[in-house]
């Protein structure tokens, strides 16, 4: 394990301390301490911009740690999250073009750093895959394929198409963690206990920082509904992309209550 | 100079394992480099060296080695490794890295690529003369990144100037 980023604890969860910022963002833990906003404002769009670019610095430092600290991985694993660098450092860029072209900037508003400090304490490289690509991206895929969908709807064009382009990759880093997960448990069954726990981790670690339930106000004064409530609709089609089973798609619409992105048309 | 198959499988598998270094050394950089410019710029080249470690070590195959035979580097070229992978402000680091080992490395491809037999091996030349085209065109980015960032000099000549009194990267010649 790296010795450059320590450890911090919460209770009794040990979690992983921040990655390096530049010194314009401020880091925030909870969603409640996030600029939500609940409109279509110029200034929703611009946060939700920053939001993602920044989510996506993350998930490249994520991809990056797990190439570094698991250097017995093997080769065409570490192909795969090396790839995955780079298609993570081209969100930031894409993204970053756009919030300036709408006339944002960086550290704009507050961020989270919450995926890497969860994801980057597991010490397996399986419970990073389940963690990272397998739950946190497969949830941004949902998150994404409806923002892509009611961004294009309101009349914004070339963000709901920077969407689609970045959507489209994760789709790859979800699939080839799927297929590594059961490559590596068929290969040794204990590997399973790994995954369980990283499940088990990440829904500890969650529940320190969630909406309380009931809801509570943000910030900036904004109404945030229940943890559950803000559950996704669930981007079936893509999930399907990413070699989720049948089983899994099922037991995954059960908890967002059955509610699910209706697939784009197919051109004819 | 290589005249034969196994001096080539071991220089490949030397050229390989500096890409391998170099692939882990900008990702553990990644995370603790506060500037998002310079991450995004780690992130493209932590894909380029994996490429190149996968393209050298399929070819160490043909060269009658195991896929992705990797050899460490003689112990004068491992500690300019060393010392450049301690930089640890963002300006020594990315000088360290462009300035002060790349430079080096190019010329040893492009020595490897004098050294060998254009027609037998000519398998690695097309792979050599691809990384030295990625190389350059990153010492570029690199060096846009330092005026974009204001970026100090670092420790780049200097380590450039041992990397260059390392006679050879492989490990029996020292």
């Amino acid at each position: 394990m790296s010795d450059e980023i320590g450890y911090f604890q919460v209770g009794n969860v040990t979690l992983r301390a921040e990655p390096a910022r530049d010194a314009c963002f401020t880091v925030v833990y909870r969603d409640a301490e996030m600029h939500e906003y609940d409109d279509a404002s110029d200034t929703a769009r611009r946060e939700n911009l920053h939001r993602h670019m920044t989510n996506e610095i993350t998930s490249l430092e994520i991809a990056a740690a797990c190439l570094y600290e698991f250097p017995d991985a093997p080769w065409e694993l570490r192909l795969e999250l090396a790839r995955q660098c780079w298609d993570e450092s081209r969100h930031v860029r894409v993204l970053h073009r756009r919030l300036l072209e709408v006339g944002g900037y960086k550290g704009e508003f507050p961020i989270g750093t919450l995926e890497w400090n969860v994801t980057c304490a597991l010490d397996s490289l399986i419970g990073r895959l389940t963690t990272q690509n397998r739950t946190l991206e497969a949830g941004a895929m949902d998150v994404v394929g409806i923002l892509a969908r009611n961004v294009r709807a309101s009349g914004d064009d070339e963000t709901a198409d920077v969407l689609e382009g970045i959507l489209a990759d994760e789709v790859q880093h979800v699939r080839f963690a799927n297929r590594w997960i059961k490559r590596l448990v068929a290969e040794d069954r204990r590997q399973l206990m790994k995954v369980a726990h990283a499940v088990r981790f990440l829904m500890e670690a969650n529940s320190k920082f969630q909406i309380k339930d009931g809801g509570e106000l943000n910030v900036i004064g904004v109404q945030l509904a229940s943890p559950e409530a803000r559950i996704p609709a669930v981007n079936v089609e893509d999930r399907k992309l990413a070699e989720f089973t049948d089983e899994e798609i099922h037991e995954i619409l059960r908890q967002a209550g059955f509610r699910t992105l209706v697939p784009n048309p197919v051109p004819a | 100079m290589l005249k034969s198959v196994s001096a080539r499988a071991d220089a490949v598998g030397t050229f390989r394992h500096v890409s391998v270094w170099l692939m882990e050394t900008v990702a553990r950089w990644t995370p603790s480099t506060p500037e998002m410019e310079a991450k995004v710029m780690f992130g493209r080249h932590i894909w380029d060296y994996a490429q190149m470690a996968d393209a050298l070590g399929k070819r160490t195959f043909e060269l009658r080695r195991h896929e992705h035979y990797t050899a460490p580097p003689s112990a004068g070229y491992d500690a300019v490794l060393k010392d450049a992978s301690a930089a640890r402000a963002t300006g020594d680091r990315i000088s360290a890295l462009y300035d002060g080992i790349l430079p080096g490395l190019i010329a040893r491809y492009r020595d490897y690529i004098a050294g060998t037999d254009k027609i037998l091996d000519e398998p690695t030349i097309v792979i050599a003369e691809r990384i030295v085209r990625e190389l350059e065109r990153q010492r570029a980015e690199a060096s846009d990144l330092k005026a974009e960032l204001k970026l100090a000099s670092g420790s780049g000549p200097l380590l450039a100037a041992r990397e260059k009194a390392v006679r050879s990267m492989l490990a029996e010649a020292g």
